[in-house]
């Protein structure tokens, strides 16, 4: 019996399942189908862009990943932390060592979506997930937009509230932010992405210079485990996000900072907001501001406005560039706050 | 992609792989010979409420569709379908998840707990929800009595920003929000004295 269904729309068209045991064999399967198959971990982005016929080419074939075993360890190693891809990201947000030694990692974690979301989404998917712009979204590829090979990006003459303020990238174009919350935390911290082929840096994970991408992955490489470095006893870190609703909303701004000090100043810093640019945007010019300084509202200010010194606005997101400064500032003095790493 | 093309010879028993499948037939001669045939793809076997089924689902049937549709367990509601509004949560493995956005072919071998097994028990939760009137229109409120249930299943002194931490993830548009947090408290305060009827099993079988 086929199942009913309330909306013609909602039905996803049939595919071809494979559950992968090995990586090896998730790896096959993908170099098999090239650009025509997907991974799946958590499903919670993928299956809402297949019920919404978003990909322009619907996968031939979906490949699961969590009969893997042993992927899901959070294990601690010499020197860093090893997540494997699998983890949810209830787990990365309770882990105890994650929890005090990568701190904004796990509040980060603790910020996404909802709990449902949480207890099913993994750590790699979302650091691998899809933009999410109204314009892209929109069911059925009603809008073809650049990242789909059309001619232009709609938001930027549309409705861009929720947009790049940092200036397009693909084809000079699309203004669609990175919505992952747990990347910047990553990148503050200066994690490792491990891949089936190589290990990658957090902050040259992103990448949309190729349709269809928001990672530097080829079409048959899959991540594997992020390792997150052992902060040491004077580094504080901390992540602040911004978004309309507490809880299930993607963020607006966020950002995380990882803040290395020596008594009262600063001698080591990495900040990173998210959503406010294509990639997860790193901002040195405020870490330059705010190292050789003490922590103090005057200094975070000036990082805060160092970090959107360069921001280029579109019609309706300059707010974004008032949410950025003041989340920069805070996210520095809640690492100058926090008793834990 | 030619030099991609996948070998045919993987063994349907334990997926190791092989250079021929002559090399194949071997192996499944020797190593499998009178164990039960591979189950094709798409044959589960899913353990609701206690009860086992054995199902053969298509890939793109999510776990609402098999739950709410071919089984027969309505409890669960579909309202967003892109797992945004908790209405089709389900308890899998003791986790609160979206039956909307997991797919059923992956959910072989898992214990599913719905709104049903959580009446059939007749947990407290159900009394403190009648008590407190937690639902209007009612439509969401399945979601959030299993989405409950998980949270007293694992901990059973939650605090009340616990509780509404654990529930911000449950959409309820008449916003009966308050009563929730209300009926979980006094759940969790009957659990822990044991004074609920049918506590003793609900805790039991939790």
């Amino acid at each position: 019996m086929e199942p009913k269904k309330h909306k013609e729309t909602d039905d996803m068209k049939n595919f071809i399942h494979y559950n992968a045991y090995s990586i090896e064999e998730a790896v096959m399967l993908l170099a098999r189908y090239g650009k025509n198959a997907c991974v799946i971990s958590g499903g919670t982005d993928l299956l809402g862009k297949m019920k919404d016929r978003v990909l322009p080419t619907y996968p031939e074939a979906l490949i699961n990943i969590k009969t893997i075993p042993g992927l899901n360890a959070i294990e601690e190693k010499t020197g860093k932390l090893s997540i494997g891809a699998l983890a949810t990201l209830t787990q990365v947000a309770e882990h105890e060592t994650v929890r005090s030694n990568c701190a904004a990692l796990a509040q980060a974690a603790g910020r996404t979506a909802s709990p449902h979301l949480r207890n099913m989404g993994t750590i790699a998917g979302n650091i691998c997930q899809d933009i999410r712009c109204w314009y892209y979204r929109a069911p059925k590829n009603r809008f073809s937009c650049l990242r789909k090979g059309g001619g232009r990006c709609y938001a930027i003459k549309g409705d861009n509230r929720f947009h790049s303020i940092f200036g397009g990238s693909v084809k000079g174009g699309c203004v669609a932010v990175h919505p992952s919350d747990t990347a910047p935390a990553l990148i503050a911290l200066d994690a490792d992405i491990i891949t089936s082929k190589r290990t990658i840096k957090a902050e040259e994970f992103f990448n949309v210079g190729v349709l269809h991408t928001t990672t530097v992955l080829e079409d048959n490489e899959i991540v594997t485990a992020i390792e997150v470095p052992t902060q040491n006893s004077v580094t504080k870190s901390a992540f602040i996000k911004f978004a309309l609703r507490k809880s299930i909303d993607f963020p607006i701004v966020n950002c995380a900072a990882a803040i290395t000090r020596d008594g009262e100043t600063v001698t080591a810093a990495r900040i990173c907001l998210n959503a406010v640019s294509v990639v997860p945007k790193r901002v040195k010019p405020a870490e330059d501001r705010l190292v050789g300084e003490t922590i103090n509202e005057k200094h975070v200010g000036e990082a805060g406005a160092a970090a959107v010194s360069d921001a280029e606005p579109l019609e309706k997101n300059a707010y974004m560039v008032e949410l950025a400064k003041a989340i920069v500032k805070r996210t520095i003095l809640a690492c100058g706050d926090t008793e834990g790493g | 992609m030619a030099d991609h093309e996948i070998k045919p010879s993987i063994c349907p028993y334990c997926k190791k792989e092989f250079d021929s499948i002559d090399a194949m037939k071997q192996h499944v001669f020797k190593a499998h010979r009178g164990s039960d045939p591979p189950s094709p793809e798409g044959d589960i076997r899913l353990n609701i409420n206690g009860n086992d089924y054995y199902l053969s689902v298509e890939p793109r049937w999510t776990l609402y569709d098999v739950i709410h549709d071919r089984l027969g367990l309505t409890g669960s509601k579909q309202f967003c379908d892109r797992g945004a509004c908790g209405s089709c949560t389900v308890i899998m493995d003791g986790k609160a998840v979206l039956s909307c956005m997991i797919l059923a072919i992956e959910c072989d071998g898992k214990a599913i707990e719905t709104v049903e097994g959580i009446a059939e028990k007749n947990h407290p939760l159900i009394e403190s929800y009648v008590k407190h009137h937690a639902m209007q229109c009612g439509y969401c409120t399945p979601g959030f009595v299993t989405t409950s249930k998980a949270l007293l299943d694992r901990n059973i002194h939650p605090t009340e920003n616990e509780i509404k931490e654990e529930l911000s993830g449950n959409l309820c548009r008449c916003g009966t929000y308050p009563q929730h947090t209300i009926a979980v408290l006094e759940t969790a305060e009957k659990l822990r004295t044991g004074k609920a009827d049918g506590a003793e099993k609900a805790q039991g079988d939790g």
